[in-house]
């Protein structure tokens, strides 16, 4: 009772008399005032539930003067009972309650919240008496920010329907007020095309739409512009389709690394540094040497990926220094040609025009998976970038229906690499045919699966569905037992992907399906559609799955694969907040300690998801003690999650780390390729990419990338017959996911602009007093930047405006027209 | 268990201490892989807790309904959890589990173990260990034992052979610290002090407030006082306020005395104090309460005596505690002290002292009040006239008025009396004064 004056203080005993002297009381202005003093003093009396809030009853039957007159305490507690008393009318009377005095004091009480600096409380208040949009009209240019942040922090914590409804409040706050990056920000996280057109056609401003057209680039999620609902004027049509094609990636990236000084290529030695390694370790001896080989091709895709030369494959000259003129490719073994010709796709990642012809030659090549290396760096090239001659297709659909299974795998791959999340409706077309086709090896239907559910993740694309339902249905008895029957069922899950509910009607025809695969795809489908959903029922039933101990013979491991499933869905589900997967990883620990081999294996890779690229060092302290697992399987996907948390971080801790699993396991093959490619995958990029599937802030999440990480958790459930045996490209579905982790800043034309800015810690400053700092520990640098994970820029000077909030990915800015420069300087 | 050179090591004992390099070279060693890297030594903070087990924080810290969300699905989270250890707990008991673990690690700590203390560690399996009796050896470490556990000068426990050490004794938290801690609470509460009432809002501002509200502070933006230090004149209720905190509060409240820092032996004192925070730290949230400060608090000025150069660094220990590189969670400190003048301006900048609370001695309106308090329970003839001594210009502190009354009521006694009378307070007066200005003559200095 601070806020009380002290005179009232002393009234406080003789409350219950007050009030029998109220209800004896006949005049009407003295009765009103003393309704009113009541109202303040039972503010302190606890509420007898059932019954109207006292402070709330007397507060009806008063003056009705302004609220604001006895102090924020008191109206804050008037906020909470009427909460209370509008449930238990809700409850007495159902739907059809009358709610009209209460709501005329809401109708007060917000506009004083809102005015107080007090969005959170009214935003609570509204919540309660689930009547949001009464707050559209008491924002304004000063307190949207903040009310809006604080709708789109609860939306992630709010059940179903209601998350939705917030969302879409806070979407509307921002098309009042015109901040359509905002908006568009938050129609991604709705995830509803109507709506994302129209926050895109909302916006006037052409400056404004081509920050949109980044914004969409980057989350994965192009619009048409040239038909359709989004149609742009003619004048327009070419910057716009340019900036939402993603074909500047591969300048901006350039400039970053040029300005960086990190274009010279390097060699896999550089990445392993053995020469620091301990000097015990023995030279020489047991070694695969084809493995070896194998592991330096990734290595060099991954590390020089996008930089356009290498020294291995594109160099002219022999990059030891030896006379060898033979090229680095049939070096490799068999399918290993197929990797490292597919590595030339990803050291030339994302540049068309540049990097086809140089891929050509392998196209055209006699040895067949030379030839599927070719298709599939086609595909590598054209990941996350269209063009409008839309070569990727003219130079894969011929090699789809080929005779050679892996030439019929590089180009399928390739086509889901190139297409991904863009719905073509060719692509569907000559995939399916495959797919039908009983006479195709599983691997390749496989395959065909997979692309589709890339290229049409998170859709429901209704043939795509029926497509592999009917091949599921269909294959023989026999071909159950290929790993690669999980594959298919992936494909299908994909194309679900944060569908949530719509997955239902799939789920009851799984269930019809063989035992062996039935439980299996119900498992995939469900952690698919609840991908990033935080919905804490999955994770119970999911949790309890893990939970199983089944009993079985030697012959029947598959029992247990819905399990590893299951574990990767805990992540699933769990990455689409902060808390969930703070607390996910909690849980993992329990499944370290009390599961059975098949969740144990799947453990490390589901920390691979929830912190991909993000190397905290609990985490990588735990994948550590896991990569000594006594359990090879778990030791070898911790080997490969070490690589996947600390993707393009280069981060110095994760190197030796894994220097040192280098050098314990050098003697198995297998393990040291693995410990190889996460070598290669800290080092991703040269430190300029993440693999991150969150963006603008951590609040959105790319459906695309998020395809492509779960692809490759697939494949390190069974390390044996995908990464180990003969398709370790599969480690290219990575690439889906790689973005430069960049803030580079340019004026209105798209041309670099260097400004200084700071970057630092971001701060969590949801609902906190004043104007808090939103970054701790900044430093200056000028752009273009890297930004690693959980760091947030903003700029040094006021000179210009920038068009978007969040300063991620590639930022338009403006001249501040209020900028005076400092005369003296 | 990967402790690949263990071999080795244990047969050559002491040699492998100067095993070169060109013993190496003659002999090429068969290949084992190293040993997992392991934290040797390191003493984690005692948290209990280890990094990614401990419970995210929840953000916004004001009350609100994201708050309450994000807190249900902690809460949430926690429930499966508790579900699921429960179902695989009922499948297969954990104690089964643990005894047969137990038992393979008491087989191979054999049945007599020696106690001796770790005096540096070698290498991930080995390190140099003395037992009581003497003589230091170099023995291997087991791998089960926790290296985390493992700091030079811990007390371990060694296999009575080959004296290998088998087990970590868990050091102790010195006996001292633990009696400080209040167990019970004085009875003394906020309304046995009379008037005083701007110190007790200030204290409640700055100690309990904190710990019992901490969003109201976050609300307006500011981070709370750590602590707070009560000055004034003997006898105006320094400590008696220090009660009454202790009284109300729920926190854990550790109570020392300034004189108790020092100690015989050389960096006790220091030890104690860090000791001290660590477990008001463990115990958070908790009121320390340090009494007589100026014992170890006063000025630092350049002294020969080891013994002051001593308290100095005592001093120097309980700076750092209170506002130094590690921060301190839920922990208040307040002082007390008569002698504010002599302490050192670093015990006392903002920061780690942030409020300074004085404690005048009391006013007429105070002073009637402390005289109701202590007469309250006293019989009084009907001819006592308090006002008298109330409105006189004596300088009485509230231990005065104890004093007095006290004095007057044994007055009475002696006079087999049943009630104090007037006579009898000015009397006591009289006694009381005399012995406060211990013999200066009266009216000198009045």
């Amino acid at each position: 009772m601070t806020s009380v004056p002290k005179p009232l203080k002393f009234l406080r005993p003789h409350l219950q008399t007050l009030k029998d002297v109220y209800e004896k009381m006949k005049d009407k202005e003295n009765k009103f005032l003393l309704a009113d003093i009541v109202s303040l003093l039972a503010m302190t009396n606890a509420n007898v539930s059932g019954e109207v809030p006292e402070s709330l009853k007397y507060r009806l039957l008063g003056s009705k003067e302004d609220i604001g007159n006895w102090g924020h305490e008191y109206v804050r507690n008037l906020a909470a009972e009427i909460g209370t008393e509008y449930h238990r009318r809700m409850e007495q009377d159902g739907e059809g309650a009358s709610m009209n005095d209460l709501m005329d004091l809401v109708y007060e009480i917000v506009p004083f919240h809102m005015q107080h600096n007090a969005e959170p409380e009214a935003v609570d208040l509204l919540l309660e008496v689930e009547r949001l949009d009464v707050l559209l009209n008491h924002v304004n240019d000063t307190n949207y920010a903040r009310t809006c942040l604080y709708l789109f922090s609860c939306a992630n914590y709010l059940p179903e329907p209601e998350d939705a409804t917030v969302l879409k409040m806070a979407h509307s706050i921002f098309i009042k007020v015109g901040k359509m990056p905002d908006a568009m920000r938050v129609a991604l996280k709705l995830c509803e095309q109507t709506i994302i057109e129209e926050t895109f056609n909302a916006c006037t401003d052409l400056g404004i739409k081509k920050q949109l057209c980044y914004m969409l680039a980057r989350h994965g999620h192009p619009l048409k512009l040239d038909e359709g609902p989004c149609e742009v004027p003619e004048e327009n049509l070419d910057t716009l389709q340019n900036i939402m094609s993603n074909s500047d990636l591969t300048k901006n990236y350039l400039t970053l690394a040029r300005d960086l000084d990190v274009m010279e290529p390097k060699l896999p030695e550089d990445i392993y540094k053995s020469h620091l390694m301990d000097v015990r370790a023995p030279s020489g001896a047991a070694v695969d040497s084809a493995r070896a080989n194998l592991a330096s091709t990734f290595v060099n895709a991954f590390v020089n990926a996008g930089f356009g030369q290498d020294k291995l494959l594109t160099s002219s000259e022999p990059a030891d220094g030896s006379s060898s003129n033979v090229s680095w490719i049939f070096k490799n073994k068999d399918h290993g040609k197929t990797s490292a010709a597919a590595s030339l796709g990803s050291i030339l990642l994302w540049d068309v025009d540049g990097g086809l012809p140089q891929v050509d030659a392998y196209l055209y090549s006699e040895d067949p998976y030379i030839v599927a290396g070719g298709l599939l760096a086609v595909g590598l090239i054209n990941t996350n970038v269209r063009n409008e001659c839309d070569p990727a297709y003219g130079l894969l659909y011929e090699s789809v229906t080929k005779e050679n299974a892996s030439v019929r795998i590089g180009a399928i791959m390739g086509l889901g690499l190139a297409y991904a999340g863009t719905q073509k409706e060719e692509v569907s077309e000559l995939l399916t045919e495959v797919i039908h086709d009983d006479t195709a090896p599983l691997e390749v239907v496989a395959f065909a699966a997979l692309s589709l559910g890339l290229v049409f993740c998170g859709t429901c694309h209704e043939d795509c569905v029926s497509t592999i339902v009917q091949t599921l249905m269909l294959r023989p008895e026999k071909d159950h037992e290929n790993t690669f029957m999980h594959f298919l069922c992936l494909g299908l899950g994909l194309l679900f992907l944060q569908r949530q509910a719509e997955v239902e009607a799939t789920l009851e025809v799984a269930k019809t399906l063989p035992p062996r695969i039935s439980e299996y795809l119900q498992t995939v489908l469900d952690v698919c559609a609840y991908a990033g959903s935080g919905n804490v029922l999955k994770v119970q039933s999911l949790l309890a799955k893990c939970g199983e101990h089944p009993e079985f013979e030697e012959d029947d491991e598959w029992i247990a694969d819905p399990q590893s499933v299951a574990v990767l869905g805990v992540a699933l589900v769990a990455m689409g907040e902060e808390l969930g997967s703070d607390m996910a990883v909690r849980a993992y620990d329990h499944l370290i300690q009390y599961g059975d081999a098949a969740v144990k294996k799947a453990v490390p890779l589901a920390f691979a998801l929830l912190h991909a690229s993000n190397p905290k060092l609990d985490i990588t302290d735990l994948l550590g003690r896991l990569s000594h697992d006594s359990n090879e399987e778990v030791a070898q996907a911790a080997c490969l999650a070490l690589g996947v948390v600390g993707a393009g971080t280069n981060n110095a801790r994760l190197a030796s780390q894994l220097r040192q699993l280098s050098s314990y396991y050098y003697k198995e093959p297998s393990c040291l390729f693995l410990v190889r490619v996460a070598q290669g995958l800290v080092h991703m990029g040269k430190g300029l990419l993440t693999l991150s599937t969150s963006h603008s802030d951590k609040a959105l999440h790319s459906n695309v990338a998020l395809a492509g990480l779960i692809i490759t958790a697939f494949a390190g459930l069974d390390m044996k017959h995908t990464i180990l045996g003969k398709h370790h490209y599969m480690l290219y579905y990575l690439f889906v996911a790689a973005q430069p982790r960049m803030l580079m800043t340019v004026d209105e034309q798209g041309d670099p602009l260097q400004v200084s800015v700071r970057v630092g810690q971001a701060v969590d400053v949801v609902g906190q007093a004043g104007r808090p700092k939103t970054i701790t520990g900044f430093q200056t640098h000028n752009t273009p930047v890297l930004l690693a994970v959980g760091d947030r820029a903003e700029l040094a000077s006021e000179k210009y405006i920038p068009l978007t909030p969040v300063l991620e990915g590639v930022v338009i800015l403006k001249k501040n027209p209020g900028w005076v420069e400092d005369m003296e300087k | 268990m990967g402790n690949g050179q263990s071999a080795d090591g244990g047969a050559d004992g002491d040699g492998d201490l100067n095993r070169g390099r060109g013993r190496r070279k003659q002999e090429k060693k068969k290949y084992e892989p190293p040993a997992p890297p392991m934290r040797v030594g390191k003493k984690k903070k005692k948290t209990g807790i280890e990094g990614h087990t401990r419970l995210p924080e929840v953000f916004p810290a004001s009350k609100c309904k994201l708050r309450m969300l994000k807190l249900e699905r902690v809460k949430d989270y926690l429930l499966m959890e508790e579900e699921f250890v429960g179902n695989q707990e009922r499948l297969k008991p954990r104690e089964e589990r643990d005894e047969d673990e137990q038992s393979k690690i008491d087989e191979m700590r054999g049945a007599p173990m020696s106690v001796g203390s770790l005096e540096e560690i070698i290498d991930d399996t080995h390190g140099i260990v003395s037992s009581s009796i003497g003589p230091e050896y170099y023995v291997n470490i087991a791998s089960f034992v926790d290296k985390s556990q493992l700091e030079p000068g811990c007390a371990v426990l060694l296999h009575h052979k080959n004296s290998a050490v088998v087990g970590t004794l868990a050091d102790d938290v010195d006996p001292m610290v633990s009696v400080m801690k209040v167990d019970k609470a004085p009875l003394e509460s906020y309304a046995d002090v009379g008037g005083l009432e701007e110190q007790i809002q200030e204290i409640k501002e700055a100690v309990e407030l904190p710990l019992t509200h901490p969003e109201l502070y976050e609300d307006i933006g500011i981070k709370p006082p750590k602590g707070v230090i009560l000055y004034g004149a003997p006898g105006t209720g320094k400590t008696l306020l220090a009660k009454a905190v202790a009284n109300s509060t729920s926190a854990t409240f550790l109570r020392i005395v300034g004189s108790e820092l020092i100690q015989k032996y050389l960096g006790d004192g220091p030890k104690l104090v860090r000791e001290l925070f660590r477990v008001a730290d463990e115990m958070s949230p908790s009121i320390v309460f340090m009494d007589e400060i100026d014992a170890v608090g006063t000025k630092r000025y350049d002294s020969q005596s080891g013994g002051e150069r001593e308290i100095q660094r005592t001093m120097l220990e309980l700076l750092n505690q209170m506002d130094g590189f590690d921060s301190r969670g839920d922990v208040k400190v307040i002082m007390a002290t008569n002698r504010i003048e002599s302490l050192d301006p670093a015990l006392l900048r903002p920061g780690r002292i942030d409020r300074k609370i004085e404690f005048p001695l009391p006013d007429v309106k105070t002073k009637r009040h402390i005289f109701n308090i202590h007469t309250g329970r006293m019989n009084l003839s009907a001819d006592v006239q308090l006002e008298e001594f109330v409105m006189a210009k004596d300088e009485l502190s509230g231990a005065d008025i104890k004093a007095l009354c006290t004095e007057a009521g044994l007055l009475a006694l002696r006079e087999r009396r049943m009630q104090v009378t007037h006579a009898d307070f000015s009397k006591a007066k009289e006694k009381v004064l005399y012995k406060k200005k211990e013999g200066v003559p009266e009216g000198m200095f009045t």
